[in-house]
């Protein structure tokens, strides 16, 4: 049905700031995941949410294959890799 | 009362960005583009589809089908779980766009508003609205994201405005004047317009309006007396024609959560505690709205198809959690004990604006109010639901809170 594969693991990111058309961008860059290293191309969106008073950035970035969420927790300054959507598997079963 | 065609300047814009839910996603995430796409409000075997993409909607997919029907018409098709964050925050970026034009922004659901261009055409907005039409869908495009399309309807009044917003999706751009009304309606049916679904096709039926044109040409008697039966067949009269009649503000009339149970059970315990929840969940939807319930409804459905309601009327206003349960509690025990529950809502109504700042001369009652701010406030900090009743712990991950349709009151409550 939802093709999402679920990891909740802390990763290792190398985020790249950039000034855009309308203020400035972030965008993780690099991702180090099972020792694997995974170059995002494309950021699908950025956007906050909380969890009570604590802001937490969610963003989607594409490999050019692949989908992941990753998560920016603003206050302990860490990133979670919550879930994979697999483009070559993202067809319902 | 006979009208002419309004021949004003057409100065409402209607921005609707449709299949919002489901193009979000495919923004998101870029794998998902070009397939067939649903969202649900909770991914189970009998989920229903909420939204879909327009690759879904050209294979029949309809809003409200089942994901098992849905999965035959569009085989392949993904479904998957509501976001609510994701889709504010679009919402949030709409809003900005349309506010940079007018501070005259009305919200009409999660997905579509009205700009109002009346006493902003004279000095900020002196260009043909067709032009900031199109720059709005570049800039949604620009600061929300590439794959996201707008439709966007421009005519003299909010009626005609979504209707031309409907007529080229999923990327289109209409005006209708009194110059190309009659050809407009002369293109539709009757149930292609606003607001005009099966029920009241019927009656315009029984009366022999059976086009938009025979609607427009009906003497404005007929459709009070004899078709609507009431002021409604007036307002329809003015909005075909081009003249406001959708201009109302709306008064908040009740308050309430339902659910569809996760499981069938007999278990009493598993079920109290859902619908604590959903009391708890009200509670706070009360105290976000700054008023007091005097009447609290609480409704059921069973496996069997059947249906059960209650109301009552108490003689103190309230607004605790503790007090939304202990009345809907009383009003739930009077349920038909032998059948299985399916669903369940509860709704308060009788609101008045809330009486909290006055300090009571009961301890107990002040008492209960500096609780339920303190439980506020940390909830407020840490996360809604941090604290809350003990027997509610298991439910609250079960009744993750959604999106409703065709509203935006709660968005910022139900996010927190």
């Amino acid at each position: 049905m939802d093709p999402t594969i679920r990891v909740d693991a802390r990763v290792e990111v190398i985020a790249a700031y950039r000034m855009g058309k309308h203020g400035p961008i972030c965008m993780p860059a690099r991702m180090k995941y099972k020792n694997r290293e995974i170059n995002f191309t494309k950021l699908g969106m950025r956007h906050p949410t909380t969890q009570g008073k604590r802001m937490i950035h969610v963003f989607d970035v594409s490999d050019g294959q692949d989908d992941y969420r990753l998560e920016f927790d603003a206050e302990a300054l860490t990133w979670t890799l919550v879930s994979v959507l697999g483009g070559q598997n993202a067809a319902a079963d | 009362m006979q009208l002419p065609t309004n021949t004003e300047k057409p100065n409402i814009m209607h921005v609707d960005l449709n299949s919002a839910f489901a193009m979000t996603e495919q923004q998101a995430r870029p794998s998902l583009r070009g397939r067939p796409v649903g969202v649900t409000n909770r991914l189970t075997k009998g989920a229903c589809v909420i939204a879909c993409s327009y690759e879904a909607k050209f294979k029949g997919v309809k809003v409200g089908m089942r994901f098992d029907e849905a999965k035959i018409l569009a085989p392949g098709m993904i479904m998957l779980e509501s976001d609510p964050p994701k889709y504010h925050h679009v919402y949030q970026k709409l809003v900005a766009i349309m506010k940079s034009y007018s501070p005259n922004v009305k919200m009409k659901s999660i997905d579509e508003g009205i700009i109002d261009f009346h006493d902003t055409r004279g000095v900020i907005n002196t260009r043909p609205l067709s032009v900031i039409g199109f720059e709005i869908k570049r800039r949604v495009q620009d600061e929300i994201g590439d794959w996201m399309r707008v439709n966007v309807g421009i005519a003299p009044n909010r009626f005609l405005a979504k209707l031309a917003a409907g007529l080229h999706k999923p990327d289109g751009l209409d005006v209708i004047t009194h110059k190309n009304l009659r050809k407009t309606y002369n293109q539709l049916e009757l149930t292609d317009l606003p607001g005009i679904a099966e029920h009241y096709e019927a009656r315009l039926n029984a009366h022999g309006i059976r086009t938009p044109l025979q609607f427009l040409d009906a003497p404005s008697d007929l459709l009070r007396r004899q078709v609507f039966r009431s002021v409604v067949g007036e307002d329809w009269y003015r909005r075909l024609r081009g003249f406001e009649a959708d201009n109302i503000a709306t008064k908040l009339g009740n308050v309430g959560r339902q659910f569809v149970l996760d499981v069938r059970t007999t278990d009493e315990d598993a079920i109290l505690a859902r619908f604590q929840h959903l009391c708890e969940s009200t509670g706070k939807k009360l105290r976000y709205n700054g008023v007091d319930a005097r009447g609290v409804l609480v409704w059921l459905t069973f496996a069997n198809g059947e249906g059960w309601q209650k109301r009552q009327m108490f003689k103190t206003t309230f607004f605790t959690d503790k007090a939304v349960y202990e009345r809907a509690l009383y009003i739930f025990n009077k349920r038909p004990k032998h059948l299985l529950i399916t669903a369940m809502g509860i709704t308060c109504y009788q609101l008045t604006p809330s009486a909290r700042s006055q300090i009571s001369i009961l301890e107990t009652v002040n008492k209960e109010d500096w609780l339920t701010t303190a439980v506020d406030e940390v909830n407020e900090r840490y996360g809604t639901f941090v604290i809350t009743s003990a027997n509610t712990v298991n439910a609250k991950k079960r009744l993750k809170q959604k999106i409703p349709f065709g509203s935006t009151k709660y968005f910022e409550l139900l996010l927190k």
